[in-house]
């Protein structure tokens, strides 16, 4: 191989090596963004678990209360016992679980989202610690309560105000703000899960639908190995039975409808695809450009080349122009990803999972997480990329060289 | 075969199908001597100075280069041996249009380990002597049809050959540059000692070798 030579060819050679340079970059820029967008729906899809500090949550739906008087459970959360807590706890692959108690209050004047939250665990809605916006976090042992900010603006509820929910009286000690957080497990009022228990079992709508002792939840929210998610959830709900209701991320995916986040049968269909092309783009650009230099490689073969000479030569050629095609796909895509990277997503939250009542205004909505498309380019993807690239050259090089150099220097000098 | 005979070819047959292009030829060129192969448009010269030169095989016979019998070497012995013994000039010279003279004049050079300090010192010397020193950088494209025949000559003499084969060098030259090459072709010869096969449909042009060979029909006449 001689480089002077090589880099002159390239150089001279203008229009073949942009030709050849540019139809490879696209098909490797298609590459990069397929599998960066399948990537980022992934990713989206994890957030709003993720913004409760959770990889899965659970719950349980059960029947509708006859009367809405009182502390209920949401017909999607009912109780989810203490002993089959501890039995998911024991699960392999379960690295934590944060509890929480989700009640609805009907008072005569007003109705409650009541949540009851585990105050020192750092899974589940207990990160809402860091969303206080005035006043404090809950404390350990006291009835007080922590009112969404909204919620508290619209009633006019005012720090160190004292709200009674179902005939129970909690100072108010602190707001939050829970608009950023990921719509799951959001409530108007935030309970020490104590509290919450004690509403619960007092309430005898409540245990008649669904009977409940202190020490059961109706919302898990569960830490996991991320290899484990979906074994788990099956797990879960060999426990915890047919109406079980378990998010995963990968439940959200499919809520997503993309087909970059329907499966990964797709992305990687689209990804062959986007090979194939900038293989066949590149092999058929090669294969013109080394056919008109057939007379070139006579010249080569009369003056002493070898065919393994005609080759190396060839090859080398072929890998620079990938490797730069490669380069050059790769800044396509980052400059593509910036631009997608505007693009929002809309994640819808099933119903289950919403808290409000359907039947209050604004309950049956359908409610969305809306974030910005997490795209990126991994730096293995991008090295994966360009290796793949020079892998590409070296062979489409190799292959055509081979060929090429088969050719009888008589064959094409004899024509003058 | 003589001491100093450095290229024979005994009984050459070249077919393409059922064309028998070269039919029976024997041939032999001694060190040092300047032959010229005359014939019409289609008698076979250039098939002949193919299969004497090694870029053709014979369908029969054997050619002998240098003591060697190269008629059973296989497609990379017979490349390695004409990097060493042999060089070629071309009626449409055949220089790479994206190298610089003295790269194109470097070019047999460029498989063999050597530095490039050391190739370009080869060839500027080469080009020095076909007067075109001060062309060294310049692509073919910027070249007359004489200077690029000057750096296709300097490209045949650099790896020292014992024989250049000439297929029709002056035939895309005008009458000046071409007696000019001839001029060349024949100092060559004269002060280098090295010998010429030429091939050319121009009798005018035969009269300067030691021995001419015509042919017809792809024998040899006379």
């Amino acid at each position: 191989m001689n480089l002077r030579y090589m880099t002159k060819e390239l150089y001279y050679q203008k229009r073949r090596t942009v030709m050849s340079i540019l139809g490879l970059s696209i098909g490797i820029a298609l590459l990069i963004i397929l599998n960066s967008l399948s990537l980022a729906y992934r990713q989206a899809a994890h957030v709003p678990l993720k913004e409760i500090g959770a990889d899965i949550t659970v719950q349980r739906s059960g029947d509708v209360p006859k009367d809405l008087a009182g502390a209920v459970f949401p017909c999607s959360a009912v109780t989810i016992r203490k002993e089959e807590v501890e039995k998911i706890q024991k699960l392999p692959g379960v690295r934590g679980i944060g509890t929480g108690l989700l009640l609805w209050v009907f008072d005569p004047t007003r109705a409650w989202i009541v949540l009851g939250i585990g105050k020192e665990n750092s899974i589940g809605p207990s990160l809402l610690r860091s969303s206080v916006t005035e006043g404090r976090f809950l404390e350990d042992g006291k009835p007080e309560a922590l009112v969404e900010q909204a919620y508290a603006r619209q009633f006019g509820i005012k720090l160190n105000d004292t709200i009674s929910v179902a005939d129970n009286k909690f100072p108010v000690v602190g707001f939050v703000d829970a608009s950023r957080a990921a719509k799951i497990a959001v409530a108007n009022v935030y309970l020490p899960l104590k509290e919450a228990e004690d509403l619960a079992a007092s309430s005898k709508e409540l245990q008649s639908v669904s009977p409940y002792a202190p020490g059961d939840v109706n919302l898990l929210f569960i830490k996991a190995d991320q290899e484990k998610i979906t074994s788990l959830a099956s797990e879960m709900k060999g426990i915890l039975g047919n109406k079980v209701t378990v998010a995963t991320p990968d439940s959200f995916l499919k809520l997503l409808g993309s087909l970059f986040a329907l499966s990964d049968k797709f992305t990687l269909a689209a990804s062959l695809i986007a090979i194939i092309v900038a293989v066949l783009i590149a092999f058929k650009t090669m294969a013109g450009n080394i056919a008109e230099r057939a007379r070139e490689i006579g010249v080569l073969k009369a003056v002493g080349w070898t065919n393994r000479d005609v080759v190396s030569q060839l090859m080398s050629e072929s890998v620079i122009q990938c490797f730069m095609a490669g380069i050059l796909g790769l800044l396509i895509a980052l400059v593509a990803s910036f631009g997608l990277s505007f693009m929002k997503v809309n994640i819808p939250i099933p119903w289950e999972m919403s808290p409000t009542p359907h039947f209050l205004p604004g309950g049956g909505d359908q409610i969305f997480k809306t974030l910005r498309l997490p795209v990126h380019i991994p730096w293995t993807l991008a090295f994966f990329a360009v290796l793949l690239s020079i892998i590409i050259g070296g062979l489409t090089g190799g292959l055509l060289g081979r060929h090429i150099s088969k050719i009888k220097p008589s064959e094409v000098l004899r024509h003058e | 075969m003589s001491k100093s005979t450095i290229l024979s070819g005994t009984d050459l047959s070249k077919k393409y199908g059922d064309l028998e292009v070269v039919k029976g030829v024997s041939l032999a060129v001694n060190e040092g001597e300047f032959i010229c192969l005359v014939g019409k448009s289609g008698c076979g010269k250039t098939t002949l100075l193919s299969l004497l030169s090694g870029l053709e095989k014979p369908t029969k016979g054997k050619v002998t280069l240098d003591g060697r019998e190269i008629t059973t070497s296989s497609e990379d012995e017979l490349a390695l041996f004409r990097r060493d013994n042999v060089g070629f000039i071309f009626q449409s010279f055949n220089l790479i249009p994206t190298l610089s003279a003295w790269e194109n004049v470097a070019l047999p050079l460029f498989p063999i380990k050597m530095t490039s300090e050391e190739r370009r010192r080869r060839a500027t010397e080469l080009l020095d002597k076909m007067e075109l020193g001060h062309r060294m950088d310049h692509l073919p494209s910027a070249l007359s049809g004489g200077e690029k025949q000057r750096v296709a000559i300097a490209r045949a003499l650099v790896n020292h050959p014992k024989i250049i084969f000439a297929d029709e060098p002056i035939g895309n030259l005008d009458s000046g540059t071409g007696e000019a090459i001839m001029g060349i072709l024949n100092r060559l010869h004269k002060e280098e000692g090295v010998a010429i096969l030429m091939v050319t449909h121009e009798d005018e042009l035969a009269k300067t070798a030691n021995r001419l060979i015509r042919m017809k029909d792809g024998e040899i006449m006379s």
